[in-house]
């Protein structure tokens, strides 16, 4: 299925919704820009454009072209393929400050859905070559403090290989708390859950009653201090 | 009725084929396929590559006379408890190799007799293919079950399981021939199980029938064939039974004077085929019928149908991992078989191996050969081009010699590069696949194997 919505955007790269300044950037010290020098951010600003992706429509679609580079801004995104028998398997979730896109393609290997009303920022590609010609690696210390679908791939065969279902529901939570987790009062971390059960479930391999059992057990064993549907919470880590 | 054995066919009948559920079959497999490379292969496996999980169960309570499974009979349930402990160490052993690749998208429970196990083992190596291979909510799971063995309210709970497709070795519905068989059930006991299922929410049930069984008259098997019908099982296997009393001992129970005659066999093949078309299911394969709805007969008609050692399938995974005493998994064309006999299985997993000890690493050519046969088996059509570049000259001559033959029966047609079985010609796809198969015609010294009936 052609994505109208990369297409569209793709055309608007410099276009009036370019943001003037990088200001409302939430994340851009965090991430984006931190490693550049003046001059590449000067640059690079002047390439990057601001999107909104309403829940639930896809950033970019398995098997069409996709020649921008797309940080999160704001919101969170579930990556997935299709397996040959038409099911989807959800390979990995996209946060604030994560990175989608890294190499420009004729055909994507991955959807990238939102999963809530979420705010990305892109970079076509063909101006972070052209950038690169005077400033070599540009593109790499762009990435360099975010993740990309690369390390999301490698998250993804560390938490499938873990042998329990406890061991990958613990695993997982603990990825999710080091990306967007915060805290709450001195002791605890709020932990969210972006996604719903069902995508969690997919993810890890397992099955949503297993899950749900999981969940229910940790809360029991106070692994887990407050179970909610969109957010848990649990012990600060030592 | 509809007549479709030319007479010029019958020929073909007496004739013995393989089942080919694998190219070679397992006959042809020796010790030379060890666990180590059964573990290479587990190791080539990548992170979302479809899986599909076969789990033998090799008990019975009782022996049917005309089976020819890998099973045994046993009474003591701490036995079957001891194999269960050995499955679970298999399932982790293989999971610690594949380390999180590989993705189940079905598990299919077979045996012997799977619920000869209670439903709280059943769970258990569920749960341990979870643990170790990964499940999830869309992951297909199936069971074979006998009737006389389903206890109170097994088949809800294995339904909350999530198994959604139930297999029943119905066999024949005759008093006579179940007697003459050893496997006697009733149809109420069928009936019953079949309800329970629906009730609880199994929309595809599957039930296996035999023709050529002893005592087998044509009437007797409308009237099998009607009660299979009332039922409405959402498929159907009819197996011809294959008498070898020479290979399998507990034939040798079964009167042979009681067999249906050759001419018999086909009049009963042809009585249920006719059944099956006229109650509209959709033929698959050259023993399967399914409603047109489901999924095997969607798998046919968008050219997806597969064979694997269960028989015709609508499962995409072109890996299988098996575990259990005898069970043979294919990865990349590997087969590799379990040992057979439970001491030798025990002893291999408790050296801290996998339980391989045989198989077979197809050649090239044997690979080219195999995939043309299942083209032929389960879509009634192969490009032999690519055979006849493989094979050498001499047998090339042979095969196309072969196919003539069949061509001048009118068995099949030239599509220019295509060979097709022709219209009613279907049962013959294994006579078909033979004339491709150097092993079934030796040019010298190999001697012939005993094969089940090709109808």
């Amino acid at each position: 299925m052609p994505d109208d919505h990369t297409k569209s955007a793709e055309k608007h790269c410099v276009a009036p919704n370019r943001p003037m300044t990088c200001d409302l950037c939430d994340v851009r010290e965090r991430s984006i820009c931190a490693d550049l020098n003046p001059r590449e951010f000067a640059h690079v600003e002047k390439t990057m454009a601001r999107r909104h992706v309403a829940k639930n429509k896809a950033l970019m679609a398995e098997g069409e072209p996709n020649e921008s580079l797309y940080i999160v801004v704001d919101g969170s995104f579930r990556l997935s393929k299709m397996l040959e028998d038409g099911r989807r398997q959800v390979t990995g979730f996209l946060f604030r400050g994560d990175f989608i896109g890294v190499r420009s393609t004729q055909s994507s290997a991955y959807t990238a859905e939102a999963l809530e009303d979420s705010i990305v920022c892109f970079f076509p590609h063909r101006y972070l070559d052209e950038i690169a010609i005077d400033s070599p690696g540009v593109k790499d210390r762009l990435i360099a403090r975010g993740q990309t679908e690369y390390h999301k791939a490698q998250d993804h065969i560390v938490l499938l290989g873990k042998k329990t279902a406890e061991e990958r529901v613990l695993s997982f939570i603990e990825v999710i708390d080091k990306t967007i987790g915060a805290d709450e009062g001195a002791q605890t971390r709020a932990v969210p859950f972006p996604m719903p059960r069902q995508d969690v479930a997919d993810y890890l391999g397992l099955r949503l009653e297993t899950l749900s059992r999981t969940l229910a057990a940790l809360k029991q064993d106070g692994r887990i201090l407050e179970l909610q549907r969109r957010f848990v919470v649990i012990p600060k880590p030592k | 009725m509809m007549r479709f054995m030319k007479p010029h066919w019958r020929k073909y009948l007496g004739a013995r084929a393989p089942r080919y559920t694998s190219f070679p079959s397992a006959l042809h497999f020796d010790e030379q396929v060890t666990a180590v490379d059964f573990a290479a292969r587990l190791r080539e496996i990548s992170l979302y590559e479809p899986l599909s999980i076969y789990v033998h169960v090799p008990f019975c309570r009782q022996m049917c006379w005309y089976c020819g499974c890998s099973m045994r009979v046993e009474n003591d349930y701490a036995r079957a408890l001891r194999y269960v402990d050995a499955l679970l160490l298999e399932v982790s052993r293989i999971g610690e190799i594949l380390n999180g690749s590989g993705q189940p998208l079905s598990v299919h429970f077979g045996g012997g007799t799977p619920n000869y196990l209670q439903v709280d083992e059943i769970a258990r190596i569920l749960g341990a293919i979870e643990s170790s291979l990964g499940l999830t909510d869309s992951t297909k799971l199936a069971i074979e079950l006998d009737p006389r063995l389903i206890r109170g309210s097994d088949v809800a709970r294995l339904a909350m399981l999530g198994f959604g497709r139930i297999s029943i070795g119905v066999q024949d519905f005759d008093p006579d021939v179940q007697a003459a068989i050893n496997r006697i059930q009733s149809f109420e006991l069928v009936e019953n199980a079949v309800g329970e299922m629906r009730g609880a929410g199994v929309n595809d049930i599957s039930f296996d029938l035999l023709f050529g069984l002893p005592k087998q008259t044509p009437a007797s098997f409308r009237d099998t064939m009607e009660k299979t019908i009332a039922l409405a099982p959402d498929r159907v296997a009819i197996f011809g039974y294959a008498h070898l009393p020479a290979a399998l001992p507990r034939q040798r129970l079964i009167e042979e004077s009681t067999l249906p005659s050759s001419d018999i066999r086909i009049e009963l093949s042809e009585l249920a085929d006719a059944m099956m078309i006229a109650a509209g299911y959709r033929r698959i394969g050259f023993d399967h019928y399914a409603k047109p709805d489901n999924a095997l007969a969607r798998a046919d008609r968008e050219g997806r149908l597969r064979r694997n050692f269960q028989g015709f399938t609508d499962d995409i995974a072109e890996t299988t991992i098996a575990v259990g005493a005898s069970a043979i998994s294919e990865i990349e064309g590997l087969y590799a078989q379990n040992a057979k006999d439970l001491g030798e299985y025990y002893d291999r997993l408790g050296r801290g191996e996998l339980a391989t000890a045989r198989g077979l690493a197809p050649s090239p050519r044997e690979r080219i050969i195999g995939a043309a046969i299942r083209d032929l088996l389960c879509r009634f059509e192969t490009e032999i081009s690519a055979v006849l570049a493989r094979v050498s000259p001499h047998e090339a001559n042979a095969i196309c010699g072969r196919l003539d033959a069949l061509e001048a029966d009118g068995v099949i047609e030239w599509r220019g590069d295509l060979i097709a079985i022709t219209e009613g010609a279907g049962p013959l796809a294994r006579i078909v696949a033979m004339a491709l198969d150097p092993y079934e015609n030796p040019v010298c010294g190999m001697t012939n194997r005993p094969f089940a009936r090709a109808i």
